[in-house]
């Protein structure tokens, strides 16, 4: 029997996915870590990317998260995430629509610093949810549209 | 016995309060159920990240010096700010004063410090029936209006950083929170919770919206420190990513935000289900009133009636 690590990640909306894992790897300020059962306790801050876990059936799960707080515990793992959502939810046109929509926001907002940050923050999110998407139809062998 | 035209109108009258009540009540209700489904939608991530700040200040209460300047405990404390939400309308039954009463309570109770000095307080209000406070002698520092119906964090945020700014420059030394805790449409507690510093060794940090009395018992501290501090007998510490000082400088402040906001939430939650209350029982009453003064309007109706009849029959008699 495989060591399992409980995993919580939770947003302002609701709580996205709460099982226990096999690893979970989460994308930080510091690079992408991967967590195992029996880590030690961790503090970092998470970034806008893809977060891939191991379900104790063996089976993947891909999430797109766009930053929070990571707490490694020693039976446990939470993420506070801004946002997240499993790529399962996600739908790649509407995506690929909102991220040419913030491609161009921040194009605009050059010369504004905070509109700028914020362009930025939403297009980086965009491509979080892309690269999951993205990520999860190489998983699960879905032919994607492009 | 009174005469009919007087209990008319005042059925009239008690039959328009109903109809007023009845209103309000519908509004009451409409407003609480999306201010309860906000308040229960963050309240996982809100009860969450204060555990992690409970944790975090586990943590630093066994190192020498504290982690982060905000988990550091204060002694001789001078001066006590009281984030006091409250109601921005009436008519919501006992809500506003049961939280007042608990406020003047611990105000009370702490009057001085352990080195004998007298404790002020300052209040900082939001909503606008806060204004009370003034009333009984108390010094108001800030007065922010709060929406109605409370739905962005962002209403927190000027709120949160005057608390900051004047917690690290010294002029306070103790922030607490006073708001009404929802538990269910009838049910919600007032609360007076620490809010800075974060010190574990305050009973009154507790989590939000529980039943049962929410505070951390000393056994809880001592099963987080064997939990997370101590393994055997190496003292464990968290690792921090990329150093101590930018993670805490980045999540510190936005977990106490997320109570203060949270905090928000609860109080608007409460206070929409207590006026929905009030106004369900304010219409009870106007109906139950209304519902009396008939029978009462029927029986001198009845009552002029025979008596008229029993004069026509007195002068009918009096005449054969």
């Amino acid at each position: 029997m495989d060591k399992l690590i409980k995993f919580e990640i939770v947003t302002p909306e609701r709580i996205v996915l709460k099982e226990s894992v096999l690893q979970a790897s989460i994308p930080t300020t510091t690079g992408e870590i991967t967590i195992l059962p029996g880590h030690l306790p961790l503090i970092s801050i998470v970034k806008a990317g893809v977060l891939e876990l191991k379900k104790a059936d063996g089976q993947a799960e891909v999430m797109a998260v766009s930053g929070g707080l990571l707490e490694v515990l020693t039976d446990k793992i939470v993420i506070l995430a801004d946002t997240a959502e499993t790529a399962a939810e996600l739908d790649e046109t509407r995506i690929m629509e909102a991220r040419a929509k913030a491609e161009i926001l921040k194009q605009e907002k050059v010369g504004d610093v905070k509109a700028f940050a914020q362009a930025t923050a939403l297009l980086d999110k965009e491509m979080a949810r892309h690269h999951a998407v993205r990520r999860w139809k190489k998983i699960k062998n879905i032919e994607s549209i492009n | 016995m009174p005469q009919t035209g007087d209990i008319k109108r005042r059925i009239k009258s008690v039959n328009s309060i109903n109809k007023i009540t009845k209103a309000m009540e519908m509004v009451a209700a409409a407003k609480m159920r999306r201010a309860i489904e906000a308040v229960l939608k963050t309240r996982t991530y809100a009860n969450l990240s204060w555990e992690t700040v409970l944790n975090l200040a586990a943590m630093s209460s066994a190192r020498h010096e504290p982690l982060h300047p905000l988990l550091a405990p204060r002694s001789g404390i001078k001066k006590v700010a009281i984030v006091l939400v409250m109601p921005n309308r009436g008519l919501c039954g006992s809500l506003a004063s049961a939280l007042l009463a608990k406020v003047r309570y611990s105000i009370d109770k702490h009057l001085q410090n352990e080195l004998g000095e007298k404790i002020a307080t300052e209040f900082i209000l939001l909503g606008r029936k806060g204004e009370i406070v003034r009333r009984y002698g108390y010094e108001v520092a800030a007065d922010f209006a709060k929406a109605d119906l409370v739905t962005d964090s962002t209403d927190a945020h000027p709120v949160f950083k005057l608390l900051i700014d004047e917690f690290l420059s010294g002029k306070y030394d103790k922030v607490l929170l006073a708001y009404t805790d929802f538990i269910n449409a009838v049910k919600q507690r007032p609360q007076v919770k620490q809010l800075l510093p974060i010190n574990l060794a305050e009973r009154t940090l507790g989590v939000m919206g529980r039943e049962s009395a929410a505070v951390v018992s000393a056994e809880m501290i001592e099963a987080k420190h064997r939990e997370h501090v101590n393994v055997g007998q190496f003292a464990r510490e968290y690792l921090f990513e990329p150093d101590a000082t930018t993670v805490l400088d980045n999540s510190i402040p936005k977990l106490i935000q997320v109570q203060l906001y949270q905090a928000m939430l609860e109080a608007n939650a409460s206070e929409h289900s207590a006026r929905m209350a009030a106004m369900h029982q304010a219409s009870q009453a106007a109906s139950d009133m209304a519902g009396e003064l008939t029978m009462f309007f029927n029986k001198a109706r009845q009552a002029s009636i025979t008596a008229e009849i029993a004069e026509i029959s007195a002068g009918a008699n009096a005449l054969s």
